[in-house]
């Protein structure tokens, strides 16, 4: 025995010694493992943090404000009728690993593999209306759109069906395989998945941005949230990303060295009110179920705070965001009044949802507020497959449900309100009376006008109520004092870029 | 002892087929595949319907497990619809990290159980006995992720003896080491005090039987009828259940693993059944069971070789 000790102590002191520090590598922490990078086909906030270091769009975010900036287009024009869009590339950009220059068929290629139906991609719905991609020259690209749509640009950016890939990489490595083998033009080269435990990006020394002054980027994969907390305060890992459980975020406030960020996102959480099912036909059913729901306590009890009211389906990350819309501050009585007013005391409320956390906890307090206004209510939890079925075929009575995606106002309106967007869609409310508003804001090409009719959207919304917007998402990092330049977007990916590690 | 060590080969191999057979076919039982995995909130029934012919899903499952079967005979066991890449890949990337740290845990148990329990035995109703067994008892009652994260708190967190992450990011070997101790003792132990307990009863019945009384009648010293005489029977029982601890510590590996943020086989399974993943969750069972089985295959040959009586059965 005492002879196994002293070996054991051996290994130890060795291993004590053997831990040595490198260049600068950012250690940022992920909460599950990517398998997807192929901007057709990603999904899930760690595929799309760390396609981000991979790849460039058209045209970007800006991290702090979501104006629409320049990326691989140095400028762009829009012909008089709204219908074409031509962009002039940045020439001499180069593609990773040796796969040649950015070219305008690179782009014509990257946007029509999402259109083609072969591609299966989640995304060609979002480049709907798209009729044709030329390429006139190598550094010219031009979008052809069948009707007018002032919010191409918002498809374009550097986000999922946004970011470019290589024609020549995509073909030689092979559409399957290509999913962990991304080759792009962003900062960093993809260098090599570990499934499981991480992932690692290396700096682009030829970035046309400019190298990033990281050498490294490592994304290890640490489920539990505690842990990563230990982590981060043990100098394991110097970002913490995807922070969401109230006590964790708590302890990190506490915590010496280490700074948690916070902003809120792009999407609220929001419980659907389907208007084909009776009694939620009646707005005044819908507004007592509006006044009825504790959302406040909802957020101070449930969420400790770490969630914002949400007035409408437009978070204040918006350029477009406004409270001018009507609003349902907790009051039973009133619901009272008005479910008395309906004739509809004590009818059934079926509350749906997935059976993911937070979704199918919060339920529980939003049912027993309900009960307390005299509505009946029955909570149904289904398993994800099920779920989305239930809601693909539409004839739930409710279910809860977000629009996460960048802040393009069209995403969550049109995605919620449109008729096009009718079960499968993501409209299970059945609201088909902001089809006209939604158009002009398309056709309008004057961004204060089109603001000021999407405004006008989210007011009519917020007075018919098909949908109720229980709180807005609220996105939580933190990160030691080590990690200088760090900027929260509301994308809910971290960016590491601008990042700098100083000892 | 041929004829033997054929059959439970034999049996072997059908247990594996078993096992892949089984999984194939729940894998399908559970509601949700993969295509609407993939296409997420915006799918659309022809979607869907496409993305399911073309992973062949659309056809009946008996044809799709002798597809299957056809293809794993010829050493294919598919690509991740997920990642595009070869299931087998994946599932080799894990094994180092599974296999270190099952191994180890069962180390560690066996070398800190059997001594235990030889000397709760020996100590039969002592303090000593009190203490062990008591401490067993936690190991066994506690759940493995609870002891995992207490371990974290006090000896990566308030006393900073290991790091808090079971997995490095460095090639080094004894940084890797370093990384794999506190998963390996938390594992360990909980295994441990199934073997103690084990190990202590199987002595105290081997203690009380005759033959040690005439040992000990023809003045044997103490020390060799405890280690010569009684252990070397007492092993025998203890020796067979290691092979099944080898499975249950596979088990309690996923929990470890997702505890200490280690990779490993159980993580990855469980990762690709939530991603209705077939192939790579098949992929990932086939060797896991192959790993089980072949564990206690071997330990059954060996243990025929120890107690000659076995082969007769």
């Amino acid at each position: 025995m005492r002879k196994t000790f002293g070996a054991l102590a051996l290994i130890l002191s060795a291993a004590l010694i053997g831990t040595s520090a490198g260049a600068a590598e950012l250690r940022v922490r992920i909460g599950s493992d990517v398998g997807n990078l192929d901007p057709a086909r990603i999904f899930g906030i760690e595929n799309q943090t760390v396609a981000s270091h991979v790849y460039n769009g058209l045209v970007k975010y800006d991290q702090a404000t979501n104006k629409i900036l320049p990326d691989l287009a140095e400028s762009w024009s829009v012909s008089e009728d709204g219908t074409a869009y031509t962009f002039k590339l940045r020439d001499g950009v180069m593609f990773h690993k040796g796969y040649g220059q950015l070219t305008s068929d690179d782009v014509k290629f990257s946007l029509e593999r999402v259109l083609n139906p072969d591609t299966k991609s989640r995304y060609a719905g979002q480049l709907a209306g798209v009729k044709g991609v030329e390429a006139p020259d190598p550094l010219t690209v031009r979008v052809v759109l069948e009707a007018p749509n002032a919010g191409l640009l918002n498809k374009l950016t550097d986000f999922n069906q946004g970011w470019i890939a290589s024609r020549k990489a995509v073909t030689e490595i092979g559409d399957k395989q290509y999913a962990m083998q991304p080759v792009g033009t962003g900062p960093f080269v993809f260098d090599k998945w570990s499934p499981g435990n991480q992932v690692r990006v290396v700096a682009n020394k030829d970035y046309f941005g400019g190298a990033p002054s990281l050498d490294a980027v490592t994304f290890r994969i640490i489920k539990d949230e505690t842990a990563a907390a230990i982590a981060l305060e043990n100098g394991e890992i110097d970002v913490f990303f995807a922070l969401q459980s109230p006590p964790v975020i708590d302890r990190l406030k506490k915590a010496d060295g280490v700074t948690v960020m916070n902003r809120v996102a792009n999407h609220t959480i929001n419980l659907v009110l389907n208007q084909t099912v009776k009694p939620l036909d009646d707005i005044r059913v819908r507004k007592a179920i509006a006044y009825g729901i504790n959302r406040e306590a909802l957020i101070a009890g449930y969420f400790k705070g770490t969630k914002a009211p949400g007035h409408s389906v437009i978070t204040s990350s918006f350029p477009e965001y406004t409270e001018e819309v009507p609003q349902y501050a907790h009051d039973p009585e009133k619901a009272k009044a008005l479910l008395k007013e309906a004739g509809q005391e004590g009818f059934e409320l079926e509350l749906i949802t997935v059976g993911l956390s937070p979704y199918n906890e919060l339920v529980i307090p939003m049912a027993s507020d309900l009960e307390k206004v005299g509505i009946k209510t029955k909570i149904t939890v289904l398993e994800r497959g099920a779920y989305l079925q239930a809601r693909g075929k539409g004839d739930i009575m409710t279910c809860i449900t977000g629009i996460v995606g960048p802040p393009d106002p069209d995403s969550p309106l049109v995605s919620l309100y449109a008729t096009k967007s009718f079960p499968p869609g993501m409209n299970t409310s059945r609201y088909d009376k902001a089809d006209d508003l939604l158009a002009s804001a398309s056709a309008e090409q004057d961004p204060a006008k089109r603001t000021a009719i999407y405004q006008q959207v989210m007011s009519q919304t917020m007075e018919d109520v098909p949908v109720l917007p229980l709180y807005a998402d609220q996105l939580f990092m933190a990160h030691s004092s080590k990690v200088k330049g760090l900027v929260q977007n509301s994308l809910f990916t971290v960016q590491a870029y601008t990042v700098s590690l100083e000892e | 002892m041929l004829r033997y060590t054929a059959r439970r080969l034999l049996l072997m191999s059908i247990t594996v087929i078993g096992m892949v057979t089984v999984v194939f076919f729940l894998l399908r039982a559970i509601p949700g595949d993969p295509a609407s995995y993939m296409l997420g909130d915006y799918a659309t029934e022809e979607s869907v319907a496409a993305l399911k012919a073309e992973l062949g899903l659309d056809r009946p499952v008996w044809e799709q497990y002798l597809g299957f079967v056809k293809r794993a005979l010829t050493g294919d066991l598919g690509t991740s619809v997920v990642t595009g890449q070869p299931a087998f890949d994946e599932v080799l990337e894990s094994i180092p990290w599974s296999a270190a740290l099952s191994v180890s845990g069962i180390v560690i148990a066996v070398l800190a159980g059997v001594p235990l329990g030889v000397m709760s035995a020996v100590r039969h109703g002592t303090f000593a006995d009190l203490f062990i067994m008591f401490g067993a008892l936690v190991g066994i009652s506690f759940p493995v992720f609870w002891v995992g994260l207490v371990c974290i708190l006090l000896l990566a967190h308030e006393v900073r003896l290991f790091p808090a992450l079971g997995a490095s990011s460095s090639t080094d070997f004894f940084t890797q080491v370093h990384h794999l101790m506190l998963p390996a003792l938390v594992l360990g132990f909980s295994v441990a005090a199934y073997i103690a307990r084990l190990t202590r009863s199987a002595m105290l019945e081997v203690l009380g039987q005759d033959f040690v009384r005439v040992a000990r009648a023809m003045g044997v010293p103490e020390r060799r009828i405890v280690y010569r005489l009684a252990l070397r029977n007492a092993l025998i029982p203890v020796l067979a259940v290691i092979g099944v601890t080898f499975a249950w510590s596979l088990g309690s590996a996923i929990l470890v693993e997702a505890v200490f943020s280690r990779p490993g086989l159980g993580s990855m399974i469980l990762k690709a059944v939530f991603a209705r993943d077939y192939q790579l969750v098949q992929a990932g069972v086939f060797v896991l069971a192959s790993a089980v089985v072949l564990v206690n295959t071997s330990l059954d040959i060996v243990y025929g070789w120890v107690d000659p009586r076995v082969s007769v059965s």
